[in-house]
């Protein structure tokens, strides 16, 4: 009876606890809460900035509460990948916005069409025209531009000095004379690190976009052009053996960029192909006034870089939430408060970037004179088509391909994965 | 007439192999209380069922279809299409392929040797014999991508030793050593440092073994007139067998599965030139995203694993009955 009594007692104990707790929730339910997947930031201080924009963002909006998730960057690739299409899936991702990647995730159906949103927040006027490229290229609008990243040609002036260099290059062929000329002058004319294969890679889609134009650069990274069939991706590929073989720093394909950007700390090499984060390692590394950037001399008026942008999820029941905290983020304030954090311009055309060097005052200039972006070419392929130009790339470096084969080399693998 | 003879006739002899290989096994499973033993059995049979065999099994499964690893894409039926691709399309396949086969090889003969005969050398009563020995498996205990980062370095074309002793003996063009750069040479850099790993843990084994020796049978060939060479071909060799079939197998095992090394130096480049199965199943499925197309090539990884760690398993279960 006594047992009878004690658990008559636990129950009514637990009823009671359950109902305090089924009360919580109703009253946390009111708020809208937001699943927000971002890439690790580049360093503490950003870390912390975006922290403050979260708190920021609640204390303006306190129906709506953010819940952050950072993860390195194949985490969170392979966290995407497995949760898309399902309820763990977030509200709110981080992604590069070329085909191959965040093309991938939009082909299948994890991004939201948000052209409703540009309209409602007027974002088309905000953002660049090189920031808006990417974000347009599936049709409609899909993800919000977030960070933009140039990549350039820093140089070393007293080395460009010594070899006779006054002009800084303004075509490809005024890149080939200058490379030669430093040659003449005993200095390795530009530094890469080639296990990393992107790095050359860098080169050889300059060359691509130089020699080809915009137009068949496109065709030719959508599969819209023969690859085997252009002269201008033979003359890439013939451009690029000769830099390989005569320019490149020796044994470059035994190391990788961050062994071979000490050479160009140090002096030994005059060139390097970077993007504008590599402002900072300068900086660590070496006198800053001691070096230049100037744009890659293509000849189309595009700039090298690629693009990440903050994506809604289709299968997001807070959408209008998840625009809301976008436009916080992407709002004057807030890109003036964390400028230089995860790039040196912002992609909001109305926050001014300062110009306090000599660096950053030529990166504002190379932004400002873009007429449009070429990405990188392990952005535009999918992953195995990368995999693939790699090594094709790697093997005219190495000069185990005649670069006269390599374009159809490359075409037969496209052709075979058809 | 010949149906009635036909059905008198006795049946056929049994043979004795038929015999003893059927009787023998249902007999042993009951004689040795494999049945019994079952319950005891059950629960790491079960783990093993779960980890081991049912990756397998789904590894295989997932290389008939075709599956992005997408939870939203479907896993598509296409039968032996991978492999066909494989065996047909893939341009780094053969070349991982044949990495793979000239690594076994080479394992098996020279850090084999090496650690044979470190072993034998330091199975003597010699001046810091222990010292050597500790320096000699310490790489062995070593984590292999610390490893593939100090052999990196040393290959390093500006800093490294090697290019440092190029330059100064004169070897090449005087722009140092460029052995990780050489598609030709690089899988073979590799392979050195996978020798400096591996070679003192095999000597450890080879150690282990030396202590089975009999010191009686040495003592008397040596009575009997017997060189150095004698004792080692006809009484140190034939005690060492099972050390050197286990020291085999491990190689193998080790060699099949190389990955940590190849990742660490070159990432399988310069133009995969240095990839090895194991790692272009990993590159296809989680770099590529082509799962179907990375469980075919683990599919043939296991396939080849099989076929030369069976007979091993053969010999030593062999071995446990006699």
């Amino acid at each position: 009876m006594r047992l009878l009594k004690k658990s008559v007692v636990a129950l009514v104990a637990m009823s009671m606890v359950a109902g305090c707790s089924g009360g919580s929730d109703v009253a946390s339910s009111d708020k809208t809460e937001l699943s927000w997947w971002v890439i690790n930031p580049p360093s503490p201080t950003a870390a912390e900035a975006q922290e403050k924009m979260i708190a920021d963002f609640e204390a303006e909006n306190p129906d709506i509460k953010i819940t952050k998730t950072n993860r390195a960057i194949d985490a969170h690739k392979d966290s995407l990948r497995t949760s898309i299409g399902t309820s763990a899936a977030p509200d709110i991702y981080d992604y590069w916005a070329g085909p191959g990647l965040g093309g991938e995730l939009v082909e299948r159906g994890a991004s939201e069409d948000i052209s409703s949103y540009y309209t409602e927040y007027k974002w088309p006027e905000r953002f660049t025209e090189a920031a808006m490229g990417p974000v347009t290229q599936y049709g409609g609008h899909h993800g919000v531009p977030w960070k933009l990243n140039g990549e350039a040609m820093f140089y070393n002036k007293a080395l460009f000095e010594k070899a006779g260099i006054t002009e800084l290059p303004t075509t490809l062929d005024e890149l080939n004379d200058a490379a030669a000329k430093l040659k003449d002058a005993g200095i390795t004319p530009i530094e890469f690190g080639g296990t990393v294969n992107w790095h050359v890679m860098r080169l050889l889609d300059t060359f691509l976009e130089g020699y080809c134009g915009s137009e068949t650069f496109d065709k030719l990274v959508t599969n819209q052009a023969n690859w085997g069939e252009e002269e201008c991706v033979t003359e890439s590929f013939v451009n690029l053996e000769k830099w390989a073989s005569d320019y490149f720093n020796p044994g470059f394909i035994g190391i990788n960029n961050d062994e071979a950007s000490s050479l160009f700390f140090t002096g030994e090499a005059a060139m390097a192909l970077e993007g504008d984060w590599f402002n900072a390692q300068l900086a660590d590394n070496a006198e800053v006034d001691n070096f230049g950037v100037f744009a890659l001399p293509t000849g189309t008026g595009r700039m090298y870089g690629f693009e990440q942008a903050m994506y809604i999820t289709k299968d997001s029941d807070s959408k209008d939430a998840a625009a809301k905290f976008l436009d916080f983020m992407m709002s004057e304030p807030v890109q003036e408060e964390t400028l230089g954090l995860f790039a040196s311009q912002s992609v909001n055309k109305n926050v001014t970037p300062t110009a306090d060097d000599e660096l950053s005052a030529s990166w504002n200039e190379i932004f400002e004179n873009a007429e449009g972006l070429y990405m990188n070419n392990d952005q535009n392929l999918t992953q195995a088509q990368t995999t693939e130009y790699w090594r094709i790339q790697n093997l005219v470096v190495t000069g185990a391909l005649d670069p006269e084969e390599a374009g159809s080399e490359f075409q037969k693998f496209l052709d075979s994965s058809n | 007439m010949s149906k009635i003879t036909a059905t008198r006739l006795p049946p056929p002899p049994v043979l004795d192999a038929q015999r003893t290989s059927k009787k023998p096994f249902a007999r042993r499973i009951a004689k040795g209380g494999f049945i019994a033993a079952l319950p005891f059995l059950a629960p790491a049979l079960a783990a093993y069922v779960v980890f081991v065999i049912g990756p397998m099994v789904s590894a295989v499964r997932l290389s008939l279809y075709e599956w992005s690893g997408f939870n939203s894409d479907p896993q598509v039926f296409v039968g032996f299409d991978n492999y066909v691709r494989l065996f047909t399309q893939d341009p780094v396949f053969w070349t991982a392929m044949q990495n793979t086969i000239v690594w076994v090889l080479l394992s098996l003969v020279i850090p084999t040797t090496l650690g044979l005969v470190m072993a034998l050398a330091l199975n003597r009563p010699i001046f810091g014999r222990n010292l050597f020995r500790s320096v000699f498996y310490i790489p062995g205990v070593l984590a292999p991508i610390a490893i593939a980062n100090m052999w990196r370095w040393m290959y390093n074309p500006n800093y490294g030793v090697f290019s440092e002793i190029s330059e100064f003996l004169g070897i090449g063009d005087g722009s140092g050593a460029t052995f990780l750069s050489d598609p030709k040479l690089a899988i073979y850099a590799i392979f050195a440092a996978f020798v400096w790993q591996i070679a003192g843990l095999n000597m450890v084994l080879f150690l282990a073994g030396l202590q089975s020796v009999s010191k009686e049978l040495v003592e008397s060939a040596r009575l009997d007139g017997a060189n150095n060479w004698n004792v080692f071909r006809h009484i140190t060799l034939p005690a060492l067998r099972p050390t050197i079939i286990v020291v085999l197998v491990l190689t193998i095992v080790h060699s099949i599965k190389v990955f940590d090394l190849v990742v660490g130096m070159t990432g399988g480049g310069p133009a995969q030139s240095s990839q090895v199965l194991a790692l272009w199943s990993y590159s296809q499925s989680f770099l590529q995203h082509d799962f179907g197309m990375g469980n075919a090539i683990a599919a043939v990884l296991l396939g080849i694993t099989l076929v030369l760690v069976i007979p091993y398993l053969i010999w030593s279960s062999k071995g446990n009955e006699d």
